[in-house]
């Protein structure tokens, strides 16, 4: 398909525009760590942060990176959302095939069950779930932050099944001849066709875990097992917030979110290229 | 088949290794304190180990607890402190949860608000008697030992004890008081005054109709508000704090505060001002004058830098002033009821709020319970702006009321839930929703509905 | 073509075991605390329906409900619309389109608390910079108070909430469009469709599925929206801006009020519960396999 060159400018002037909101904010937000407290609210709000190339430029980072263990929370969240989100692409695709392409008793229900779950807010199910997991001695250990969120994703489920019903049947119909088991099928059919969802459902679900902090809260009490969001709160208290620190944490908190991004991103593409599926 | 049994096997496998991580790591603690224990045993006498968990709501003080901690382990040998450090909006939630596992902390902060709630459920051990035993009184601020008091304010025990207290002030900008030629508040200043003041120093400076400085900023805080209900010899509550009922002189200040928005139009409204932090009104520069709490001298001090000079004073006396009222709070450390170790538990709590707690732990306005370090003076601060600091420890003999109650969130509408309840309802009066009357008339009923439940 | 087999109970052997232990249990509980009256960290003391009761009964509620139901509206209208344009431009094949998805998808990673700051500022009635233009364009008699004038605050916080969200819902239509053959809209066009045919006759219907996905999550997210209320209005001014999850939280977390909070939770979930339902019950009518 050609793209006519006006059509291709008034694109692009789009792309631009709309570019420069989402970019000031996060540009404010990388230059707020370059700044002293007292610049943070300065109005309007200026991208020439007070302390680039002086003396103290990088003080805000060395501030969070030595007297915060932010490093260590970096590990630690790093090692949560990844176990936690692979495990939901097994767990969620599995699910997801089952529901999209097989017929078996009680699959409404279950699968109605499992949106439901999605519509109570967390704030009523923690403080039970806190006392269940208080009762098997879960306690400052990352299985709360990780079993169930590996084990069970209404979100990932539901959107792998919707990709997996519009894959044509005649595709599962040939393999079925061959004689593939079910799956066989899931493996070498409908894996490799979603790998488009599934980075989108990876993103989704590592940012998820991320940036989860009421879990975080209360099943973790040891300072060396905090996560990255829990870090974030050492900035605040009582009767005083340190915006600098805090901003600058929060830049520091989002690079992994842009790196596995970019990866992503590159899966979503791919999945363009390779789906040679015939209607 | 085969690869699904294979699959069933590792994802049990896969749980089971996850669940034995969990126990492993408690057993690992339970042995790491084991070995510590007996190590103890052999250096330190007699003494038992002794675990104990305190939980803060300042991680900005996390080192400075820590230091203080390290000295008490150092002179109690065998008892270990483990800290915990949340900030206030995670505080409560972690702490209730943990509460109501039966995993309460043996030490936790404790705020003036909640002591009632928290003691009624049976949850703090009663300090009393170990107050009487081990303190002498003299050397404390105990005017504000009311506010731990429970079930009677006035002579009921003391179920948590302070650590520090703060107060509330007015806060004035001496350069724009010297541009209008305006004699510096005092702490006689009558409503009267106070008014002319704000009148002069409300300014339009470049004639385009707008006011571009504000004799006065307040909106419906409670720390904003309530001062000058008791300046007023007012209340806005019964005797036994069951009822919201405002009085004649309660009425009287609401009405006077309120006016000095709508109808004289030295304070701006709150929706002319949104967005910007309120407590950043007063060191931007923007108003001339400001009531709130004492610990706001630290953000003052942090955004005005030498921008301008300021100073504080008391709050403004009403018409019907009778005698001074600061309305203020301690801050405090509790003790969980489940405590195995009540005794030690009680000497840390009282090394914490002790002599031994340095004065550069109350940065700017928080002032020391125990009267030797607030009167210090590194607690003073002469090199440092507000001049007038010691009126706040003047202050600390009078603090005398609070609108505390079960259910103070709700109806009094604070933190994250300040658009409701009579925060809200004033800052409707003076943005110009509804009339003094109908907000008085719908907050009232409201008020008692949520007290009514809470008590 | 589906197939009936046993072991799709193996496939769904994860899912199974983590909805009843991890899922259902705290659910029921939540679902009994809603008629008690429980402030988390003494015992729940049974209170019947009452807490249902005073639901209904209270003013507060309804407000708050109305402004739910227009927040969802406008919110997921907003974000389907404008996540389904983006996705589309972001799908042509032009230079640098990689580097303008990753801007677009910014908001989405950027802190909620330098978001909170940033367009506090951008809406501020003094000095706000959307202000200033529309000033400039329409001279403005009075400042308009974007987030402090109850009439237009509500709609100012979900114009932010979609400017933060909106890349979730463009990358999910994205990967959406990625799966559809290129080949099916050259055929199309091969046969003479102009561009808005191609689209309507052939992306648009291929497409349906994750329409009806995203519309069905955006549904259920826009209930449960909290970050930016809570950094930017807090509700205020005076519950304008306060919706249902948020008041949740407040009566969960800030009042202590938990047995309320669990049973306005199950009111919210009723009510999202009916919306879904009838989006699935209407999906045949509109969404192609």
């Amino acid at each position: 398909m050609k793209t006519r060159r006006s059509t291709k400018i008034i694109i692009y002037l789009f792309l631009l525009l709309y570019s420069i909101t989402t970019l000031f904010p996060f540009l404010w937000m990388v230059a707020a760590s370059f700044k002293t407290s007292g610049a943070i609210f300065e109005i309007p709000p200026k991208l020439i942060p007070d302390l680039l190339f002086k003396e103290g430029m990088w003080s805000n980072y060395i501030e969070v990176l030595t007297e915060h263990n932010f490093l260590k929370y970096l590990g630690n969240s790093l090692f949560i959302s990844t176990v936690a989100s692979l495990g939901q692409l097994l767990t969620c695709s599995l699910a997801a095939f089952a529901f999209a392409r097989m017929e078996f008793k009680g699959k409404n229900i279950i699968f109605a069950v499992l949106i439901a779950m999605m519509m109570i807010p967390v704030e009523v199910t923690i403080i039970p779930e806190f006392l269940m997991f208080s009762s098997i001695n879960w306690l400052n250990t990352y299985l709360p932050l990780i079993v169930p969120s590996l084990l069970v994703g209404s979100f990932g489920t539901f959107m792998l099944r919707e990709f997996y019903q519009s894959i044509p049947s005649s595709l599962v119909d040939a393999a079925i001849m061959d004689g593939a088991k079910p799956f066989q099928i899931y493996r070498r059919i409908f894996l490799p066709l979603s790998k488009a969802p599934l980075a989108t459902l990876f993103i989704i679900a590592f940012m998820n875990n991320w940036n989860d902090i009421l879990r975080p809260v209360l099943y973790i009490n040891s300072p060396e097992k905090r996560t990255v969001t829990l870090g974030l709160t050492e900035f605040q208290s009582l009767y005083s917030t340190d915006w600098n620190l805090l901003l600058t944490a929060s830049v520091i908190a989002i690079i992994p979110m842009i790196i596995i991004f970019i990866v992503a991103q590159k899966y979503i593409i791919e999945g363009m290229v390779n789906s040679g599926i015939k209607g | 088949m085969k690869k699904w049994i294979g699959m069933t096997v590792l994802f049990v496998f896969v749980i089971g290794f996850l669940a034995a991580c969990g126990n492993n790591s408690d057993e690992g603690r339970a042995d790491s304190a084991a070995n510590a224990g007996s190590k103890d045993d052999k250096e330190a006498s007699a003494s038992e180990a002794i675990n104990l968990t305190y939980f803060s709501w300042d991680p900005s003080m996390e080192e400075t607890n820590s230091a203080l901690i390290e000295k008490f382990e150092e002179a109690h040998p065998g008892v270990t402190i483990e800290l915990q450090s949340y900030e206030p909006t995670d505080y409560w939630p972690k702490v209730s949860a943990m509460a109501a596992s039966g995993n309460a902390p043996d030490v936790l902060d404790m705020s003036s608000g909640y002591v009632d709630e928290w003691a009624s459920k049976d949850l703090l051990l009663n300090l009393q008697e170990y107050i009487d035993a081990d303190l002498n009184e003299a050397d404390y601020f105990t005017d504000v030992f009311n506010a731990v008091r429970y079930p009677d304010k006035e002579n009921g025990d003391m179920y948590a004890f302070p650590y520090a207290w703060v107060s509330t002030v007015l806060f004035y900008n001496k350069d724009m008081f010297d541009e209008a030629g305006l004699e510096y508040p005092t702490n006689e200043w009558t409503w009267d005054e106070f008014l002319n003041a704000s009148q002069e120093l409300t300014i339009d400076t470049n004639d385009d109709g707008n006011t571009d400085q504000y004799g006065f900023w307040f909106y419906g805080r409670y720390a904003q508000i309530e001062p000058w209900i008791y300046q007023n010899n007012g209340d806005i509550l019964n005797e036994d704090k069951t009822e919201f009922v405002v009085d004649a002189n309660g009425k009287e200040a609401l009405k006077f505060l309120t006016d000095l928005t709508t109808e004289h139009k030295v304070s701006p409204r709150p929706k002319d001002v949104e967005g910007t932090n309120q407590q950043d009104l007063f060191p931007t520069g923007k108003v001339a004058m400001w009531v709130d709490g004492s610990w706001n001298i630290a953000n003052n001090r942090d955004i005005i830098g030498d921008a301008f000079d300021w100073d504080i004073a008391t709050v403004p006396r009403g018409n019907n002033w009778s005698e001074d009222v600061t309305y203020g709070w301690p801050d405090n450390i509790a003790i969980s009821k489940t405590t195995k170790h009540a005794d030690m538990a009680w000497e840390f709590v009282k090394f914490m709020t002790g002599e031994e707690r340095s004065v550069e732990e109350f940065a700017g306005g928080k002032v020391p319970i125990y009267k030797a370090t607030a009167e210090s003076e590194a607690w003073l601060e002469n090199d440092q702006k507000p001049a007038n600091k010691s009126i706040i420890l003047e202050q600390g003999e009078l603090i005398g009321r609070n609108s505390y109650t079960p259910g103070w969130s709700e109806w009094r509408g604070y933190g994250a839930a300040e658009g409701s309840g009579m925060n809200g309802e004033i800052d409707q009066v003076l943005d110009g929703v509804k009339t003094f009357d109908e907000a008085l008339e719908s907050l009232t009923p409201y008020a008692n509905d949520v007290l009514e439940r809470a008590n | 073509m589906q197939y009936f087999k046993k072991s799709a109970y193996l496939f769904l052997l994860p899912t199974i075991i983590g909805l009843l232990l991890f899922r259902l249990i705290p659910v029921i509980f939540a679902f009994f605390t809603s008629f008690t009256d429980w402030d988390i960290y003494s015992p729940p003391v049974w209170i019947g329906l009452e807490n249902y009761t005073r639901i209904f009964q209270s003013g507060e509620f309804w407000q708050i409900l109305r402004n739910t139901l227009l927040f969802t509206a406008i919110y997921t209208v907003g974000v389907c619309i404008i996540g389904l344009f983006f996705a589309m431009l972001l799908n042509q094949r032009l230079k640098g389109i990689k580097f303008f998805r990753s801007l677009f998808f910014l908001p989405v990673i950027t802190s909620i608390v330098a978001v909170g700051i940033i367009w506090n500022w951008i809406l501020s009635p003094q000095n706000g910079i959307l202000n200033i233009l529309l000033d400039k364009i329409f001279n403005l008699q009075e400042p308009i108070s974007w987030l402090g004038d109850p009439d237009y605050a509500l709609i100012a916080l979900a114009l932010v909430y979609i400017w933060k969200s909106v890349g979730y819902q463009m990358l999910i239509f994205l990967a959406g469009l990625q799966n559809i053959p290129t080949e099916l809209q050259e055929a199309a066009q091969m046969d003479g469709a102009n561009k808005w045919k191609v689209f309507t006759k052939v992306t648009l219907p291929l497409l349906t599925p994750t329409i009806f996905f995203v519309l069905v999550i955006t549904i259920i997210e826009s209930f449960h929206t909290f970050g930016i209320t809570h950094s930017m209005t807090q509700g205020g001014p005076y519950n304008a801006t306060n919706t249902l999850s948020y008041f949740i939280y407040q009566n969960a977390f800030v009042h202590f009020n938990m047995g309320y909070a669990s049973s306005l939770s199950f009111v919210l979930f009723i009510l999202i519960l009916v919306i879904t339902w009838i989006n699935f019950l209407y999906r045949k009518k509109w969404v192609n396999y």
